[in-house]
């Protein structure tokens, strides 16, 4: 049982790794958000993977349910924020958003 | 075990590929696909519900949301990424395979299982009986989501009149 669990997250932490890299070095701000998504499914796969090993499935899908509502509210605002900033600036670079007046 | 393996290989490359990808749209099908095995892996799990909002929440709406965004925002100019960070990827990548691997069977030794005892009941009461609270909170995170969204795209007065 145990070694199942580790299993699952090996590969929840390799998926956090890939969204962290991205988010660590790329510049456009829908890859960015993409690495997000990409974190977000590390987490929600490390929850149902220990929900399903522990026996305790319908508490950990409940709380997956949870964490992927926030997530599309999260995107939805967030790329919202990003069609705006690109309205004003006329790019997706994220270094322009450094050179704040004031 | 082993579709399942396969399945949670799938789900690892298609989320490199979306990373990986210099066209922004292949970025976002790539992420869609990656949800599509992700899904199947919680119907696996036993967490059919998960699996659903998986599939249908994460890999159909939100991808709709990134395409729709990307459209949007075509014609931005290229912005160019340091090469150096796409080669240096797979090299971090299997560096951080193999520590990830060590760690991993390290601690298979040292941390134990927790206890745990088999959930009862369905869940349709564990959603709505031992969760309540919770479930008032997403309505109020849906809500948030919503406003600031209507919020972000308000015109002012003057834009109105015309």
């Amino acid at each position: 049982m145990s070694n199942l669990w580790f299993f699952y997250l090996f590969f929840s932490a390799v998926l956090i790794f890939i969204g962290i890299y991205c988010l660590l070095t790329m510049h456009n701000l829908i890859r960015l958000f993409i690495a997000v998504e990409i974190i977000s499914k590390g987490v929600s796969l490390a929850l149902v993977a220990t929900g399903a090993v522990k026996k305790s499935v319908l508490l950990a899908q409940s709380l997956a349910i949870t964490y992927i509502v926030v997530e599309v509210s999260l995107v939805a605002t967030a790329l919202a924020i990003i069609i705006n900033i690109y309205k004003k600036n006329k790019s997706l670079d994220v270094r322009l958003l450094s050179k704040l007046k004031g | 075990m082993v579709i399942q393996t396969l399945l949670l290989c799938g789900l690892i490359i298609f989320s490199g590929l979306a990373i990986i990808f210099k066209d922004l749209l292949k970025a976002a099908l790539s992420l869609a696909v990656a949800s599509l095995c992700l899904g199947i892996i919680f119907f696996r799990l036993g967490a059919p519900y998960a699996g659903v909002f998986e599939i249908s929440v994460v890999a159909g709406l939100i991808t709709v949301l990134f395409i729709l965004t990307i459209a949007l925002t075509k014609k931005e100019r290229e912005i160019k990424e340091a090469n150096l960070t796409r080669i240096a990827f797979p090299l971090f990548f299997i560096l951080f395979l193999i520590i990830d691997g060590l760690v991993m069977k390290s601690l298979l030794q040292k941390v134990p299982a927790l206890p745990s005892e088999p959930e009862a009941g369905i869940f349709g009461e564990v959603l709505w009986k031992q969760r309540t609270f919770d479930l008032v909170a997403q309505i109020g995170v849906i809500l948030a989501g919503v406003l600031a969204v209507l919020a972000l795209f308000r015109k002012k007065e003057d834009e109105k009149d015309e």
